[in-house]
């Protein structure tokens, strides 16, 4: 069964959509590296602000007919063909697809708010298409909307991007509670937790590195995390110049530990999801 | 283009920090290198535009790959076909499951009714949709992965009958329970080839003699490295087989006779001649299942006619043999000057007329009559005269 991993975290500018993208670039060339038959990785971008489907593509300026919103508009029968019809290719690898945000997502969920079966308007077209990918990965937006609800339930794993500074102000406590929330509060009780991912990372500061060798240390969340991200540059030179990390600077050390996990994720996938 | 290099280099440096126990074994569900089965998405499967066994009548077969029409949309037409034959024939229906033979209704003593083909194909079609729909599944179909960037694609190499159930299924019959996915064998694209389909084709029985027409110039276009196109083709793509035959093919020869079932050379060019045939004959020839053998007499004749005598095949049933004096008379007509002289033109129009009874209509006649006549009483005289001419010259038939 392919993965749907979905990064989610309420808060903003912990590095969801950095996270997100470069992962998925990472695995579509690791995975073509080790000869795959189907290196291909789809990013679902739900975030109508739509920084992964920028990046990725070179545009956000997508609406009504080519989007996830036309997906979540489709009558049930059609969606999963309007949702083939609105990937795009990303600028980045031919095998990194994207199913791009639209601003127009604002009113969607106005639109859908209180509509049946609303929440599963993505699971359901994505569960169907979920085989043609190794992968497929799902940005979220910083809160909990409907949009989110939709992304948990479309997906089988969630990522946790963390910056220190965030777990020094809320605890760790409200990461797992968090956790939880999303299982239990969202009715998704086989969503699992696979990864707290430490962003923005700063070994100089020593708050970051004594909060890291408590998360290491937590019977719960030292299991989970996935790895830790050094504060780097390179991460946001990238950004701005619409170009993977990966491109940008292969031997920054944002690069390389992002690669870790890439790697740490393609072994999750080929055993299976074990 | 010096720093790009650099930076690929460095890339693969990266890369290869993390692979070495990736390389060594890569797990077998990322390496679908491997024939395996998957459900897909309807969607995501497409009919094989040349495949020489046609499932869809020819007109909803072309417009259906040419994009006009999606899967829905064909389904409906074949309905409307069958819907609009089968009143001609006083036996209408509104819903599909009328169409199943109701075991109460069946009598030995009527007489079996004569169902049109396409009658039989939806039928049959609707049958198989209902036993999908009750087992909860369908057997595999065997499709080859044709994707290509952002185009999931899988193009069906057998199995093309139960993809249209399906869509009957999910969209024309009540109470399908389904997701609106279809398990499929997946063939890697490297591995598909003309040969391999052909060889699945004749392992089935029920190939038309004209779908081995096609099969045959299909396999005789690739040893003769002809392009086969991805998309629906005319009969005139077949046609270019006509000029080529497997001499100088010896090394295909074997591996081409072999896909068409095991035939000898001598059958393989007599089955591939049947591309002579006009497009409508080809059409009904194929739809009504008639014999290489039945068709052979009809190329000898001028293909202007070939309707004509597929429609008297068909309608009178006849044998190889009648088929073969039919054609002949038709020659000797047209050869035998002596004979012709004493025949008047009128008398030659006329019998070249009730050749043509199938292509029109009683309303149509009428019409064309009053509109050279404008008169009606002259109009019922002149055909008047004509049924009694015809009633006096069908006793001479006898005589001769
Ligand atoms: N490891 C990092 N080092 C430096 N800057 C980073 C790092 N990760 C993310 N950033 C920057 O932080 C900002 C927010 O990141 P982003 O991925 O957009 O977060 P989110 O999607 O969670 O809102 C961006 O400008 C990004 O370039
Ligand atoms: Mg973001």
């Amino acid at each position: 069964m392919t993965r749907v991993f979905v990064f989610t975290n309420h808060k903003g500018g912990v590095g969801k959509s950095t996270s997100a993208t470069n992962i998925a670039l990472g695995m579509v060339q690791l995975l073509r590296r080790a000869n795959a038959a189907n290196p291909r990785v789809l990013i679902i971008d739900t975030d109508s602000q739509g920084h992964a489907s920028l990046v990725t593509t070179g545009r956000k300026d997508y609406g009504a007919d080519d989007s996830l919103y036309t997906v979540l508009m489709a009558d049930r029968t059609n969606a999963p063909q309007t949702l083939l019809n609105c990937i795009i290719q990303s600028q980045w690898d031919t095998d990194l697809h994207i199913l791009p945000a639209s601003p127009m997502l604002e009113g969607a969920e106005r639109e859908l708010m209180g509509v049946a079966g609303a929440p599963y308007r993505l699971a359901d077209p994505v569960s169907k298409i979920a085989n043609q990918y190794a992968a497929i990965i799902i940005d979220t937006r910083p809160s909990f909307s409907l949009l989110t609800e939709m992304a948990l339930l479309a997906a089988t794993d969630a990522i946790v991007p963390v910056e220190p500074r965030y777990l020094e102000t809320v605890g760790l406590t409200s990461v797992i509670e968090k956790i939880n929330d999303i299982r239990e509060g969202w009715r998704h009780p086989t969503l699992r937790v696979s990864g707290l991912l430490v962003t923005k990372m700063d070994s100089r500061i020593r708050g970051h590195n004594h909060l890291l060798a408590e998360v290491k240390a937590h019977p719960v969340l030292g299991k989970l995390l996935l790895g830790v991200i050094p504060a780097n540059e390179a991460v946001s030179y990238a950004h701005s110049s619409h170009q993977s990390l990966f491109t940008y600077n292969p031997v920054a050390s944002a690069s390389k530990a992002y690669m870790q996990v890439v790697a740490s994720l393609v072994r999750y996938l080929a055993k299976g999801g074990d | 283009m010096a720093r790009l290099n650099h930076d690929t280099q460095r890339m693969d440096d990266l890369l290869a920090s993390v692979t070495s126990d990736l390389l060594n074994d890569l797990p077998q569900n990322l390496n679908g290198n491997a024939i395996h089965v998957e459900r897909i998405l309807l969607e995501m499967v497409r009919p094989d535009p040349v495949q020489p066994r046609r499932v869809l009548p020819e007109s909803i077969h072309l417009r259906f790959h040419q994009n006009q029409i999606t899967p829905t949309q064909a389904m409906r037409e074949l309905v409307q076909i069958v819907q609009i034959a089968a009143r001609h024939r006083g036996r209408p229906f509104n819903n599909l499951l009328e169409l199943l033979p109701n075991a109460d209704d069946e009598r030995d003593d009527e007489p079996a009714v004569n169902l049109t083909p396409e009658e039989v194909f939806l039928r049959d079609l609707v049958n198989l949709a209902i036993t999908i729909r009750d087992d909860g599944q369908v057997n595999p179909l065997t499709v080859v992965d044709v994707s290509q960037g952002v185009t999931r694609l899988f193009r069906i190499e057998t199995g093309e009958r139960r993809y249209w159930a399906t869509w009957l299924l999910r969209d024309f019959i009540p109470n399908y329970t389904g997701d609106g996915m279809i398990p499929c064998i997946i063939i890697p694209a490297n591995r598909s080839s003309v040969f391999r389909q052909a060889k699945e084709n004749t392992a089935r029985s029920g190939l038309t003699a004209v779908a081995l027409a096609r099969q045959a110039a299909l396999l005789l276009l690739t040893v003769h490295s002809y392009e086969i196109p991805a998309y629906a083709v005319e009969n005139d793509f077949y046609r270019q087989a006509l000029e080529l035959d497997l001499r100088g093919k010896r090394e295909y020869t074997d591996v081409v006779l072999s896909a068409m079932g095991g035939m000898g050379k001598m059958q393989f060019s007599q089955y591939k001649a049947l591309l002579k045939l006009s497009d409508e004959a080809l059409e009904l020839a194929d739809r009504y299942s008639i014999e290489e053998y039945r068709l052979r007499p009809v190329l000898a004749v001028p293909a202007e006619y070939h309707t004509e005598i597929m429609r008297q095949i068909i309608d009178f049933n006849l044998s190889a043999k009648q088929v073969k004096e039919l054609c002949d008379s038709g020659n000797a007509d047209q050869d035998d000057d002596d004979v012709r002289k004493d025949i008047s033109p009128s008398a030659m129009k006329i019998a070249k007329v009730a050749q043509s009874t199938q292509v029109t209509s009683a309303q149509e006649l009428a019409r064309a009559i009053m509109l050279q006549e404008g008169d009606s009483a002259v109009a019922k005289a002149r055909l008047q005269a004509l049924r009694k001419l015809i009633t006096e010259a069908e006793r001479y038939l006898g005589a001769e």
